[in-house]
């Protein structure tokens, strides 16, 4: 295992504090940046994150170029208040209106390919209470400063080390820590030097995004790290401390839903790089029991059609907004 | 009419332009607890985002007060100091999350005072991208430990050990939008503590009930006779007692305020007060204590002073009614060292005190313009010709 990958593509968000550093590097490199938040009821978070963004990396330092809302048709006022502090809304399922909708936080940030206009595209997730601009410019710091990294991943509460001689764990969630970082391990152990891998917030050039697959649900952060480091390797990836970051807690039962998700996405991706046999297909339902009454279970069903969508860059409608003309552009 | 009236339109329009810094600052700083006396994270963060921001200097004075500096351009002007106190009612010290809605940002301490700091620390900013020079330096202080005990320690000290004369201040509090205030009153805080004495000897039902001995003492200060003039009164602010529903209170705590237009009268009333705890203690064998809190002497500007002239002029600009009483907050220190000062209110808000405390998003270019107004109607001059006594 290359364990110099931690040393040399692990950041800090402070490495990239200079604003007026990376507005430059930006305008050098000629380069346009849109900021993506995937939302679905998020009334509570939204108007912050959108503020926030704006002022910092719109209105003083003119590093993002478009915030984006994409949205799952919220039934609460998250696009209207994210309309009022200058986002551009917009509704998932009017976007791509040729193709039948599905409703999933992957979907939401395949759509956003469609809608941004930017070169680089960050996506960060809406429900962040402590949102700072950090989530954003930590985000983008390697992808302007160094030219082999096209895809930085964040993870949170400075992991490795509190002190001298301090360890601590890497801050990775239950899922991560009892679902992805066993399967890394088992099959791919370089990728376990990632180490919060199904952290929401990441950011990546739109001429490897464009190219990979997007599961619609919660495997899409599992697919992209999968999908990125088998065509491109891992010198291409970065991590990125972003430190804390507050965000709603899911019970046992929403992270079971979750891991099976996942599981199945990982599955079907070792799969098919012919990394394991699979004899019979996979079930689509993730089965949950409750307890009824006194005595009684009652089997709690959650169905997953593991629904893909094709790299973007196959989209006839994409290829023509973004002029794609190489042949050789689409083969992916 | 003096360019201060004049500028106003253009100032408020200018503001609206750039409210959401202003509105990210008072966030970022907001969500940043600072109860008095631990007021330390907010103090770094302050002076971190003033640096950001751009001052000429950033700093701290040697009682911790967060201070930025924009300099002027005549060295030979006293320096203007706008200041906002940086501690909160709200004593959790976990990070807070405000909710930014389309017209209103809520959260703990908001209102008292994250908005009248994040206007504070936004005012380099906003001199920038509105044009705006001074012949003075400005003196941008976030004052410390200011609230309750804190008894105003920070603006004390600041002033106390600053070693120029100062042209003129603005205070800034969040709330409320066309507050004018050119005077405080007289005013000794005090708490006064009731312990019942354990002794094995007598049953716990039949002690002495702290409830009562407060009540008691409630009762009797009740008949003081307070004068009209100078207005005088006793304002019974905070009580708390006991443990269970069903047990005697065994200890107990009143918070009271003396206030008055003159200082003679709250030291009377207070050694009054004293007299009737020393009695009840006596009487109903409690150990009760009278302590001090915090107090501030009267002071005033007088109407006809520039700066009151001035600022009701800015607020009658603006559409505003002037609405005046007395504020006992930083202002107090200003004056009493014979500095023209004003306080000013950003905006409106509801449930001040309370975790849902929330602020109006609308009226803030006008609560911002008026506090500009007012710091260049005393870089144009009102407080220079006119000495306080």
């Amino acid at each position: 295992m290359k364990s110099s990958w931690l040393d040399t593509n692990t950041f800090h968000y402070s490495d990239f504090a200079d604003l007026e550093e990376l507005v430059a590097l930006k305008e050098r490199k000629g380069l346009s940046i849109s900021l993506c938040l995937p939302t679905l009821n998020e009334e509570q978070t939204i108007g912050k994150e959108v503020l926030i963004m704006r002022s910092e990396l719109m209105t003083r330092y003119p590093l993002l170029d478009e915030i984006l809302v994409i949205d799952s048709d919220s039934t609460d006022r998250t696009r209207e208040i994210a309309a009022a502090f200058g986002a551009k809304v917009h509704l998932a399922s009017e976007i791509l209106p040729r193709m039948e909708s599905f409703r999933g936080k992957g979907e939401n940030l395949w759509k956003a390919l469609y809608i941004a206009q930017g070169d680089i595209i960050v996506y960060i997730d809406a429900d962040i209470k402590n949102i700072h601009h950090r989530f954003a410019f930590g985000l983008l710091g390697p992808l302007l400063r160094t030219d082999t990294i096209k895809y930085a991943k964040a993870f949170y509460d400075r992991p490795i080390a509190a002190g001298k001689n301090k360890l601590r764990p890497t801050g990775g969630g239950r899922v991560t820590e009892l679902v992805i970082r066993p399967m890394f391990s088992l099959f791919f152990p370089e990728l376990t030097m990632i180490l919060q891998p199904l952290s929401g917030e990441y950011a990546g050039y739109r001429e490897i995004l464009e190219k990979i697959p997007f599961p619609i649900g919660y495997g899409v952060e599992t697919s992209m790290i999968l999908d990125i480091r088998e065509r491109w390797g891992m010198d291409v990836i970065a991590q990125v401390d972003l430190e804390k970051r507050v965000h709603r807690n899911q019970d046992t039962k929403a992270l079971g839903k979750m891991s099976f998700v996942i599981l199945k996405t990982f599955l079907n991706r070792v799969e098919r790089m012919g990394v394991l046999d699979i004899r019979s297909p996979l079930h689509d339902e993730m089965i949950q029991y409750q307890l009824e009454g006194d005595r009684g279970f009652r089997p709690d069903p959650f169905l997953v059609r593991g629904l893909e969508r094709p790299p973007m860059i196959q989209v006839p409608e994409y290829r023509s907004k973004f002029k794609v003309q190489d042949a050789q552009e689409a083969m992916v | 009419m003096p360019n201060y009236l004049d500028a106003l339109p253009a100032l408020v329009e200018g503001i609206e332009a750039i409210l959401e810094t202003v509105i990210t600052n008072v966030v970022l700083i907001g969500q940043i607890p600072a109860p008095t006396f631990r007021e330390k994270r907010r103090i770094q963060t302050v002076l971190d985002r003033m640096a950001e921001l751009h001052v000429d200097e950033a700093t701290t004075d040697g009682y911790r007060n967060p201070i930025g500096i924009i300099r002027g351009t005549d060295r030979s002007k006293p320096p203007i100091f706008v200041v906002a106190h940086l501690d909160t009612f709200s004593t959790n010290e976990e990070e807070v999350h405000y909710t930014v809605g389309k017209n209103s940002v809520t959260g703990p301490g908001i209102t008292d005072n994250s908005l009248g700091v994040g206007v504070l620390i936004s005012l380099p900013e906003l001199f920038r991208r509105l044009g705006l020079r001074f012949s003075s330096d400005i003196v941008l202080a976030g004052v410390i430990q200011s609230l309750g005990r804190g008894n105003l320690r920070g603006i004390r000290h600041l002033l106390k050990t600053w070693s120029t004369p100062v042209r003129g201040a603005v205070v800034i509090e969040g709330i409320e939008l066309g507050r004018l205030n050119y005077y405080c009153d007289s005013m000794i805080r005090s708490e006064i503590e009731c312990r019942i004495p354990t002794d094995r000897n007598v049953d716990s039902r039949f002690r002495t009930n702290a409830v009562l001995v407060l009540n008691e003492v409630i009762n009797q200060i009740l008949q003081l006779r307070m004068p009209q003039r100078p207005n005088t009164r006793v304002v019974f602010g905070k009580v708390s007692a006991g443990v269970k529903h069903g047990d005697i209170a065994l200890n107990g705590r009143l918070g009271l305020e003396i206030q008055s237009k003159e200082d003679r009268m709250v030291r009377s009333v207070h050694s009054d007060i004293r007299d009737i705890v020393e009695g009840i203690g006596h009487e109903w064998k409690a150990d009760l204590q009278l302590r001090t809190v915090s107090n501030v002497h009267a002071a005033r500007l007088p109407f006809a002073h520039p700066l009151v002239k001035a600022g009701s002029a800015i607020l009658k600009r603006l559409g505003l009614k002037p609405v005046s009483s007395h504020s006992e907050s930083e202002l107090s220190i200003f004056l009493a060292r014979g500095i023209p000062a004003l306080t000013m209110g950003i905006t409106r808000g509801t449930n001040y005190h309370l975790e849902n405390a929330s602020m109006e998003i609308r009226p803030m270019p006008t609560g911002i313009g008026q506090v500009i107004a007012a710091i260049m109607a005393i870089d144009a001059g009102v407080c220079d010709e006119v000495k306080l006594a």
